[in-house]
């Protein structure tokens, strides 16, 4: 990238301090160079020439949650994760991936009492867990070698994915595909096996983007562009010549990576860019998809009394930030579970997650996670609901340490859940 | 500028005490205004300095920039609710300013020359401030007129009706036309000013002055008045307003931000002026503001590469200030002089002012290196 890119970007931060109010960061470090002013203004002061520290930008941008809420807060609409996304990228191909990525696989010290799919691997079923990964899925950019720091959960790795547990005739061909995404692939298969199943009530048919690449986000907020570019490439190549119209995404950020990040990726005059926008056209959530369907109404009958109240829906960052689909992912519950379900307190609050921030400062991302979900139950929730994998994978975690009996799920098994349950 | 440090005291955010009994509150520099405004108002008190940044400006920072806001037509500025200070100076040296009490006549009034100083003189560590009782209620009524001159004549029949509003806001066609899409308003097609006008104080009293504004409105030629007395209301009302700041790039994206004081009887005369001299420095000029104080955002909006064009721009600035000066006004009402306007401290203070000022300067920071280059001109330094 060059600097006149960036030049463009940063030009319209008139450097007010809006982005303070809102950033998740802010209330940990009480630092300007953790709010997207201080990082815009380190971002100009090094394209223009006048700071050419580049250690210190690369750190810099590095602590970030990429949540956004800056950049949609902001009067200029300044494209603020554009410019961390595009700066690490610059940084790590002129200084290389930061140290932090590249880490010794280290002992895992399981903690006691964390049940459900949240469960403490040990350090044998972590090398299985690692060595299990494809190779070239985005997950070991979400599960480093650097993963194995103790008091951390992690789920245990499941004996199939959920595509490998898909008969080979299956799944070809239909109305729609289905882009399970890495996690809800390998991690949680069962999610993807509830988008699945919920969508085969609600379309003809349906068909599963199989040795799907990575969406490639994890790889672009690592600042590895090379692999990202590889990811969204095959990606638009392979969908722009898949004939169903829509493609229907259980996670909100593999969502976002196709919808907006792509974008970046393949700029125009890019020879893609013109086949990109219309595969991000053709992109949906599962909520808003299932809501067009409407399959739900099938479901009458809502059960009623036992969960009153106690159901919530977490915002994804991206979601319902950026794509504005918060909305449906709640009519959806409300749809799923009746009664249940009741306004999640601090549903937009960041579950600190943030990709790579995860394994970078996991404690702050803990602290602010575990904030999250202690002010989610604090107001009678008992399951969060939600649909994003790496708002799943921080809330799992985070509830197992704080308050085991808090349940994180994906929308999709709830409404797998009523179906099975009619 | 020449290397430096920038000291941030945004860590020292604590609220140390809200005294209710003598309606005093002490804070360190760091808290955040808005913060300091709503504990305040959760004991039914009332910290009226209401900077548009508010949400993310602190206390420290309103101090040395002696930040108004738009209620300082009723309630004033900063200046008005500091009665105390700790302060570092220059030298390293720790002072202890003012008074907790209402009153207080011990030596010269150092309280108020560190407020606005710009952290030329010291460094704010320690405030006492004044907070006084949370109005009742309050009433918003947006006017649009079809121009300047019946607006600001509005503005002078508003205050001849022996109303103070605690908020008189003054938006341009061009400022009304940046907005005119996103405000969410429905805005008359010939309005080529608008007034944001509020009352607060007892209920009863409220609706009766409310009643009184829209009349003073009407009489000025408003060709529609609307209200609204509720807090979403009067909000959706406020947009208007507050979308204009952001908006201000569709004009151009370089904004050469003054804001003049005038009295108001004078913005009748200010503002066909500033009218008349955007067509003859073919310039963009949008111009809004706290109308019932006198003080006017005018806003040069150019391109930024196109030197001619800035040349134009600097010397309307300076027509502005002399203009201003002449009609009895101040060239700055709250964002100070810092760099760009030291130029133009002589013209207002005169030489003799500004060498007082200096003096003052030295008593504080002898070695002169507490925000070096700002307010005086100083070799070296590029006042643009």
């Amino acid at each position: 990238m060059k600097g006149e890119d960036f030049t463009t970007l940063t030009a319209a931060c008139a450097k007010c301090g809006m982005c303070r109010t809102v950033c998740t960061l802010y209330p940990e470090r009480k630092a300007e160079i953790s709010v997207a002013r201080g990082k815009v203004t380190l971002v100009e002061a090094a394209y223009s020439g006048r700071d050419g520290n580049a250690e210190a930008l690369q750190e810099a941008l590095s602590d970030c949650l990429l949540c956004g809420k800056c950049e949609r807060e902001c009067p200029n609409e300044v494209a603020v994760e554009e410019i961390i996304m595009k700066g690490r990228a610059d940084l790590a191909e002129k200084l290389g991936i930061p140290a932090w990525k590249q880490v010794v696989f280290g002992k895992v010290m399981p903690s006691a009492g964390v049940k459900d799919a949240a469960r403490t691997a040990a350090a044998a079923s972590q090398k299985l867990f690692l060595r299990k990964m494809p190779t070239e899925s985005g997950l070991h950019y979400r599960f480093p070698s650097a993963f194995g720091l103790s008091g951390r959960t992690v789920p245990a790795l499941p004996g199939k994915s959920f595509l490998g547990s898909l008969p080979p005739g299956e799944a070809v061909r239909g109305e729609v595909i289905l882009f399970v995404g890495c996690v809800f692939d390998h991690v949680f298969p069962q999610v993807g096996r509830a988008a699945y199943e919920t969508l085969r009530l609600s379309v003809k048919g349906i068909s599963v983007f199989r040795d799907a690449p990575c969406c490639g986000l994890p790889a672009l907020v690592s600042g590895d562009r090379p692999s990202a570019l590889r990811c969204v490439e095959e990606n638009v190549r392979r969908l722009s010549d898949a004939s169903p119209e829509r493609i229907v995404f259980p996670c909100g950020s593999c969502l976002v990576m196709f919808r907006r990040n792509m974008l970046f990726l393949l700029p125009s005059g890019h020879p893609l860019h013109g086949e990109a926008v219309r595969v991000a056209d053709r992109c949906v959530d599962y909520a808003s998809f299932l809501l067009e369907t409407d399959v739900l109404s099938r479901l009458s009958d809502r059960p009623k009394g036992e969960w009153a109240g106690q159901v919530g829906y977490h915002d994804p960052c991206h979601l319902s930030g950026t794509l504005g689909k918060g909305p449906e992912g709640r009519e959806v519950l409300r749809r799923t579970v009746g009664d249940s379900y009741s306004e999640l307190r601090g549903a937009e609050l960041c579950c600190g997650y943030g990709g790579t921030f995860n394994i970078r400062d996991y404690p702050t991302s803990a602290k602010i996670g575990q904030n999250k979900v202690s002010v989610a139950a604090g107001g009678g929730t008992a399951v969060i609901a939600t649909a994003c994998s790496g708002c799943i994978l921080q809330m799992r975690d985070m509830a197992a340490r704080t308050d085991p009996s808090l349940r994180v799920v994906h929308i999709a098994e709830l409404v797998s859940q009523a179906f099975s349950s009619r | 500028m020449r290397g430096g440090l920038v000291l941030s005291t945004e860590r020292m955010d604590r609220i140390l005490s809200i005294d209710e009994e003598n309606l005093v509150a002490v804070v360190e520099p760091g808290v955040v205004t808005e913060t300091l405004k709503t504990e305040a108002r959760k004991r039914g008190l009332f910290y009226p300095p209401d900077p548009a940044s508010l949400k993310f400006c602190t206390i420290g920072g309103n101090i040395a920039e002696c930040a108004g806001g738009m209620c300082a037509v009723k309630y004033g500025v900063t200046r008005d609710y500091v009665r105390g200070l700790e302060v570092v100076l220059g030298t390293g040296e720790f002072v202890r300013t003012g008074v907790s009490t209402v009153k207080g006549v011990v030596g010269y009034d150092l309280t108020r020359l560190l407020v606005g100083s710009e952290g030329t003189l010291g460094i704010v560590t320690k405030a006492v401030l004044k907070l006084i009782p949370l109005p009742e209620a309050a009433a918003t009524i947006l006017s649009f007129f079809r121009n300047n001159h019946d607006g600001s004549k509005a503005v002078v029949g508003i205050f001849g009706e022996r109303i103070t509003p605690c908020a008189l806001e003054l938006m341009d066609r061009t400022a009304i036309d940046c907005v005119r899409e996103n405000a969410g308003l429905s805005i008359p097609e010939d309005a080529g000013c608008a007034l944001l006008i509020e009352v607060d104080g007892p209920k009863q009293s409220v609706t009766g002055e409310a009643d009184r504004v829209e009349q003073a409105c009407r009489k000025y030629g408003a060709i529609e008045v609307g209200r609204a007395a509720d807090v979403e209301g009067r909000e959706r009302l406020w947009t208007l307003r507050r979308s204009i700041s952001p908006a201000l790039r569709r004009v151009n994206p370089v904004k050469i931000n003054e804001d003049i004081v005038v009295p108001r009887s004078r913005l009748p005369e200010m503002l066909a002026f500033l009218g008349d001299l955007a067509s003859r420095k073919r310039l963009k000029i949008v111009n809004f503001g706290h109308a019932g104080d006198g003080n006017i955002h005018v806003n040069l909006m150019i391109s930024g590469t196109d030197e001619e064009e800035r040349i134009r721009a600097d010397e309307a600035v300076a027509e502005v200030f002399r203009k201003t000066i002449s009609l009895g006004g101040t060239i700055s009402g709250e964002h100070g002089i810092g760099i760009a306007k030291a130029p133009f401290l002589e013209m207002e203070v005169g030489p003799l002012g500004v060498s007082v000022m200096k003096r003052l300067k030295g008593c504080f920071d002898p070695n002169g290196i507490l925000n070096p280059g700002k307010i005086f001109v100083e070799e070296g330094v590029v006042n643009r």
